[in-house]
């Protein structure tokens, strides 16, 4: 049993976890469940289960870090010590600071930071449980905190990985398709705008496989699109009948 | 042209408006030559501009609105004041002899205009038009439910202002002064300013919040006897 090679995807076609080569896992999303927070957000992407707060804007401290034309975004993106199977010492390590980065500078391109000079949104990603895609799916929650803050921004960012596992183009990875297959490629694009303002690939793809690859991220990506919109008008749907 | 919203509609970030980019008005703006919308909120038409009436969002100072804010410096030529969260505001006195006579001391709480808001900061007219509040209960919400505080033709406020007996004063800023014939009253007119902020988006809010205070002032009754 020991030495028999984990079979990823069955010769139907069917992965580890009984989804379809191009399927999401399920996707729940709730709005606002963070009350000391400005906007909040959770998105429960199969097992992965992510909470993003936004705070701001507010003045930033240090006060030598504010900008005289714009705003700053400050982005922390943390896995909390129970969130994985082996526990994650506490602190940031290099690879959450990576993360930080590449969320926030996501993030950058939509939100309008010249709305707000001299002063700092803090946008907070904390994963509770991780499953792989912990980087798209707190991107999803954060842009959909962002929103709910009433920070102006161009567009909601949506996010998927995509990956190669045994030689087949799989949507939304999880973690086990994420560490045994050869490739995988988080994508967060503005819909919209049409625009994709994070791509990282680990591992690799041949050209045509990556035009495929990114063919079928756009295709999750809207789906995930709508859902952050149904999301967001369900939660303020009640509100149309009030005059404000 | 056309517009691709009905009346009061929610629309969301990204949501495309309309296709005259001159109609671009607050909580939008334009791409191409078409009008998105920037924040999440209702969109209408407000004099032949489109614009998006948010949710939530930070407080903007208009020039002319009317704010409460607490001075936290005194400079030669006029004050420094907060306005709560990240705002900061200037109160700039050409005159030494004009700062001298308005007796301001850092920590005391003004009512204000602003006169002024961009990039570089926001201004609140000086002189006479500053009103030094002495006494009171100083409370703060959420500067996006202030209308909702005052209700349509100050409904909401004046039924508050009715009930729990208090004089109130509302800075558009989120910072609100009560002050009330006893505390059970002011605790009451706290009460329902929280529950306004909890509840802003609620129907039959007015009703509620009548009761609120009735059950507490009641209540207040009851326990002396």
């Amino acid at each position: 049993m020991k030495n028999e090679k984990l079979k990823l995807i069955s010769e139907e076609g069917i992965r580890i976890d009984g989804r379809k080569l191009e399927e999401l896992r399920p996707l729940r999303i709730e709005i606002g469940v963070l009350d000391k927070s400005d906007g909040s957000a959770y998105v429960e992407l199969g097992k992965t289960k992510i909470f993003a707060a936004v705070f701001g804007p507010r003045e930033v401290h240090p006060k030598h870090l504010a900008l005289p034309d714009r705003a700053i975004l400050n982005c922390r993106y943390h896995m909390t010590s129970f969130s994985v199977d082996e526990r994650k010492p506490l602190g940031m390590t290099r690879r959450e600071i990576e993360l930080s980065k590449v969320i926030r500078e996501a993030l950058e391109s939509v939100v309008f930071l010249e709305e707000f000079p001299r002063t700092s949104i803090d946008v907070y990603v904390e994963v509770i449980q991780a499953d792989g895609g912990t980087r798209t799916a707190g991107l999803t929650a954060a842009s959909l905190a962002l929103a709910e803050a009433g920070i102006p921004m161009a567009d909601l960012v949506a996010a998927v990985a995509v990956g190669k596992v045994e030689g087949h183009l799989v949507l939304d990875l999880c973690d086990i398709e994420d560490k045994y297959g050869e490739a995988d490629m988080p994508i967060a694009m503005a819909p919209r705008l049409n625009s994709i303002v994070l791509l990282q690939l680990n591992g690799r793809l041949t050209k045509e496989e990556f035009r495929k690859a990114l063919e079928l991220a756009k295709k999750g990506i809207m789906e995930i699109y709508q859902k952050q919109r149904d999301a967001l008008r369900k939660k303020y749907s009640e509100v149309s009948l009030m005059e404000v | 042209m056309p517009l691709y919203f009905s009346e009061r509609e929610i629309v969301l970030p990204g949501q495309l408006l309309s296709d005259d980019s001159k109609r671009s008005g607050e909580g939008t703006y334009v791409l191409g030559s078409r009008v998105y919308a920037s924040t999440l909120g209702f969109a209408t038409v407000k004099n032949d501009k489109v614009c998006v009436i948010p949710f939530k969002g930070a407080y903007n100072p208009q020039p002319g609105d009317k704010v409460i804010g607490i001075v936290i410096d005194v400079k030669p030529n006029g004050f420094e004041v907060s306005l709560g969260r990240h705002l900061t505001a200037t109160i700039r006195i050409p005159d030494k002899k004009e700062v001298q006579a308005l007796n301001l001391k850092v920590g005391e709480v003004i009512y204000a205009f602003v006169k002024e808001s961009g990039l570089r900061g926001v201004f609140l007219e000086g002189g006479e038009k500053i009103k030094k509040i002495t006494s009171g209960l100083l409370v703060s919400m959420h500067p996006s439910k202030i209308p909702r505080l005052i209700g349509r033709r100050g409904s909401m406020i004046n039924m508050i202002k009715k009930e729990t007996g208090c004089d109130m004063i509302v800075g558009r800023n989120g910072l609100i002064v009560i002050r009330g014939p006893s505390p059970t009253n002011e605790f009451a007119a706290v009460s329902a300013i929280k529950l306004v902020e909890k509840e802003a988006h609620s129907q039959g809010l007015t009703e509620r919040v009548e009761n609120l205070i009735k059950s507490i002032l009641g209540g207040g009754v009851e326990s002396e006897e």
